[in-house]
């Protein structure tokens, strides 16, 4: 906790409550705060979430397997990649169905592109919310936009769609890689390498940046594993967990990155997991696109019928390093064609636990940095 | 400085010389960028190139050959379609099947591509344009006629229910030696 | 001229707040297009092809149009005051800037003192608004408002008394004349330091990045002017612009000539026009390159940072001006 030196007194019982409401330029998508307020500084903070709800979860039960893909895309629908790939894994470990390398490959590929740009639109949105929508902050919003679209332009030429993809089905990929697109990808990514020095120039460094970042939002690693946050805000208190490492899927092993761990604990820390996670997932691109293996790209014949994936009984929990943290899914099958139960673990629902610990003693304006670097996203975490 | 006081000269000067540089060179990449082109596309006097693969909206086709339509009414495409926006009518005959009514409600549809993976006569397809922009909402409900203007009158994308399971599928001589026929559609998982 | 003295001060006034609003209501469009060419995107085009030249125009005739809404709890005096309180110092400024010699409404002796102390009045204000509000967003925005203005006034006012040591007079063509050698921004370390201070001083005086706690979008969204819409939300903008640019000519007048440039002496306002626009796109410069500070680290840079260091460049410059002698002019 901060300790306050000085406070200007206003009595100490004069409460004000506010609500950072759903509608709001910095609540990252729909998310309500109700803030207790002592003058400026924030005593208490209550959570509440469910504007987005649209029953993902009933949804699953009445999807077959070879629908719900598309759909599960919009749950974490700024990196629709890895929400589908937590699906479509844990399909494939109920129904122990094996995966074509070249589509493993193609998997990691989608997912580190789509970290690229969910990292590209974190930022962006993070530094906007610091620095308003009239000023830098929105500069270095479109900035990071003007990046992010260049990956939907690949992705759009891989898929056809920009946001929600329908990239993945069960047994591999829908779509395979069309020519000359490994050549645009490498282009790309180089591009954007040389742009991330361009923003780590403008925000390293700077002290008014430092200033709202450094010391703000400390998540004690005790607490992080308390709580149960994970992706970037674990790595960002001390705890060297990725599930990339710890429990590897779709081929990660055969890959080369490192897994960024600070021991800070606040929002600067996050930040530089962040950046630092940007040239990683760059590296592995590069090497996904050297070692591509030719192949099929699903184990099973393209969808010919709604019911034409069936697993068998059973129940299995799948688990994947999202961009912002663990995204898993849960399901429980009875042998049809839909799953009999499907739970979503949302990796944003489980870091905005943390919010009431670490919110109280920072003033306002901190609130909203704190947001930002948790970088929630309400399709997670209300599903 | 900021927050933790004066400090003694020494660090105060280093802070300074420090803060000097960081604005200049964050002020540095804003004058940069002054100098670049603006990366706007100004819609809709100028159209971006859209790729082979753009998912737009849908339209019935017609056989190259005959000219006949290609749809078959084999409601495949409804039985598939997340949120359940097409509706057919199956008519029969001898020769082959037809659809007697078609509609899609274009308005809840997810643009999700599934119809076009599963149609097994490559009849429903997406085009790669998006402009359908309307006041009222009724028309986008698409009724089998204007589903096939559509596709006469825009770029139908790549994408045809052939290629898709093409290029989805196993290599041919993999599949022959799993013994498994084409078109077998309920196989369990292997 | 054959008129009264009176009469002419009138006509002057008026061509002169004719011209500041047109000369406002373009400096806005300036400034959308010279962030949107930062930022990679083009800024207004359609209104007034190619360039948005009628954008203003459009954009002052919706404000006009639109439906004037006032909450039904907020104190009617004060709210509907307040934009009033708010623009009328912040167009008063410009009555003792002359735009050439012998060209001004009123040239007063003590021209500085006079326009440093009217630009300060607009937190009267802006206060009004966001108490008249009745809204908690305002209320917090007003208090942070009236925190940070009154803490950057005073290293406003030493840097801007720097160029006045070094003239030796409070009135502004006197200011200019002194600076027919050598433009005060070009004296060693004193002149760069004081116009750097003013800059600093200007940003956080006018609520810009990155000191606009005030109105804060992202967490206030709009300050103390959210409950306000119409015509009066109009008026405010028209302030905060007119304040932004009497500013902006403040710091052209004292630190880079005025209206001192080659060419006829007619050209002088169009010089002084230019310096105007290049301070103006100095400090949009800086208000689009960085993220807002708190309002505890504003606070904290002015008394901590600032204001001991204007003053003791003000002293510095005091014992400079005394040690070169009399008649420095």
């Amino acid at each position: 906790m901060t300790t306050q030196t000085v406070e200007i007194g206003y009595g100490g019982s004069e409460r004000l409550t506010m609500n950072m409401g759903p509608q709001h330029p910095s609540a990252h998508g729909v998310f309500r705060a109700v803030l207790t307020l002592e003058g400026e500084t924030v005593v208490a903070v209550d959570a509440v979430i469910g504007y987005l709800h649209r029953c993902h979860e009933k949804l699953g039960e009445t999807l077959t397997y070879v629908q719900y893909p598309s759909i599960a895309s919009k749950t974490d629908y700024v990196a629709a990649m890895t929400s589908e790939l937590a699906y479509v894994a844990a399909v494939e470990k109920l129904g122990k169905i094996e995966v074509p390398k070249r589509a493993q490959y193609l998997r990691v590929l989608a997912a580190e592109l789509q970290r690229i740009a969910s990292h590209c639109l974190w930022l962006g949105t993070w530094c906007m919310d610091m620095g308003g929508a009239l000023g830098g902050g929105a500069t270095v919003f479109l900035y990071c936009i003007r990046e992010r679209e260049l990956i939907l332009d690949r992705f759009e030429e891989l898929t056809g769609a920009r946001l929600l993809y329908g990239f993945h089905q069960v047994g591999g990929t829908r779509y395979d890689v069309p020519a000359g697109w490994d050549t645009k990808v490498r282009e790309t990514v180089d591009f954007i390498e040389k742009r991330i020095d361009e923003y780590e120039a403008m925000l390293e460094g700077n002290a008014f940046f430092l200033a709202r970042a450094r010391g703000v939002g400390v998540i004690s690693r005790a607490l992080a594993q308390e709580v149960g946050v994970s992706g970037p805000l674990i790595r960002g208190s001390g705890v060297n967990y990725d599930i990339r490492r710890a429990e590897p899927y779709s081929s990660y092993p055969d890959f080369d990155f490192r897994v960024p761990v600070e021991t800070a604990g606040d929002c600067y820390a996050r930040y530089r997991v962040r950046m630092a996670e940007f040239r990683e997932s760059i590296k592995i691109v590069r090497q996904v696109l050297d070692g591509l293996p030719e192949g099929p790209i699903s184990s099973r014949p393209g969808v010919k019928s709604v019911g034409q994936v069936r697993v068998p009984k059973g129940e299995a929990y799948a688990r994947i390093e999202g961009a912002r943290g663990e995204v898993g899914c849960y399901l429980v099958s009875d042998g049809g064609p839909k799953p009999y139960r499907m739970k979503w673990r949302g990796a944003s629902f489980s870091n905005l636990a943390v919010l009431p610990h670490i919110i109280p003693g920072h003033k306002v304006a901190d609130v909203v940095a704190i947001m930002g670097s948790v970088d929630p996203v309400f399709g997670e975490v209300d599903r | 400085m900021l927050g933790n006081g004066g400090g003694r000269p020494p660090r105060f000067w280093g802070e300074l010389t420090q803060l000097i540089g960081a604005v200049g060179r964050a002020m540095g990449v804003t004058f940069r960028n002054l100098f670049r082109a603006p990366v706007t596309v100004q819609y809709p006097d100028v159209k971006r190139a859209y790729p082979d693969r753009f998912r737009g909206i849908l339209a019935l086709t017609y056989d190259k050959e005959t000219g006949e339509e290609n749809c078959i009414g084999c409601r495949l495409c409804e039985y598939i379609c997340p949120p359940q926006v097409i509706k057919v009518e199956m008519l029969k005959s001898e020769k082959r099947n037809w659809a007697k009514t078609f509609t899609l409600e274009l308005y809840s549809c997810e643009f999700c591509e599934l119809c076009v993976q599963v149609c097994p006569t490559d009849a429903i397809i997406m085009l790669k344009t998006f402009d359908l922009a309307t006041a009222d909402r009724r028309e986008m409900l698409l009724d089998k006629d204007r589903l096939h203007a559509l596709g006469l009158a825009y770029e139908p994308s790549w994408a045809t229910g052939n290629r898709l399971r093409d290029m989805q599928a196993p290599p041919k001589p993999a599949r022959a030696a799993a013994g498994g026929a084409k078109g077998e559609p309920k196989e369990p998982g292997e | 001229m054959t008129l009264p003295p009176l009469a002419w001060h009138a006509l002057m006034a008026f061509i002169v707040l004719n011209a500041i609003l047109g000369l406002v209501a373009y400096v806005t469009l300036l400034e959308r297009k010279f962030a949107a060419r930062m930022q990679s995107r083009i800024g207004p085009y359609y209104v007034g092809r190619p360039h948005g030249w009628l954008q203003p125009i459009a954009d002052a005739l919706k404000l006009m149009l639109k439906e004037d809404v006032v909450p039904t709890s907020a104190d009617r005096g004060v709210y509907n005051l307040a934009p009033i309180v708010f623009l009328v110092p912040c167009i008063l400024i410009y009555a003792t800037i002359p735009f050439a010699p012998e060209l001004g409404v009123a040239d007063l002796n003590i021209g500085v003192l006079f326009f440093l102390a009217v630009s300060s009045l607009e937190i009267v204000g802006l206060f009004m608004g966001g108490w008249g509000s009745n809204n908690k967003y305002a209320l917090l925005s007003a208090m942070r408002a009236v925190n940070q203005i009154i803490s950057y006034d005073l290293p406003f006012i030493f840097a801007a008394l720097v160029p006045v040591l070094l003239a030796g007079s409070l009135q502004m063509s006197a200011i200019v004349a002194a600076q027919q050698g050598l433009w005060f921004v070009a004296y060693p370390v004193f002149g760069q330091l004081a116009f750097v201070a003013f800059v600093v001083a200007t940003l956080a005086a006018e609520n810009r990045v990155p000191f606009d706690i005030l109105e804060a979008e992202s967490e206030l969204v709009a300050g103390f002017r959210v409950e306000y819409s119409g015509m009066k939300f109009a008026l405010i903008q028209l302030g905060e612009y007119a304040h932004m640019l009497g500013t902006s000519f403040l710091g052209a007048l004292l630190f880079l000539g005025g209206w001192l440039g080659p060419g006829p002496a007619w050209l002088g306002p169009l010089w002084f026009l230019v310096k105007a626009v290049l301070v103006f796109l100095l400090v949009t410069w800086v208000r689009w390159s960085f993220v807002r500070i708190r309002v505890d680290q504003i606070l904290a840079i002015s008394w901590k940072l600032l204001v001991p260091a204007s003053i003791l460049l003000l002293l510095a410059t005091g014992l400079w001006v005394a040690t070169r002698g009399a008649g420095a002019g």
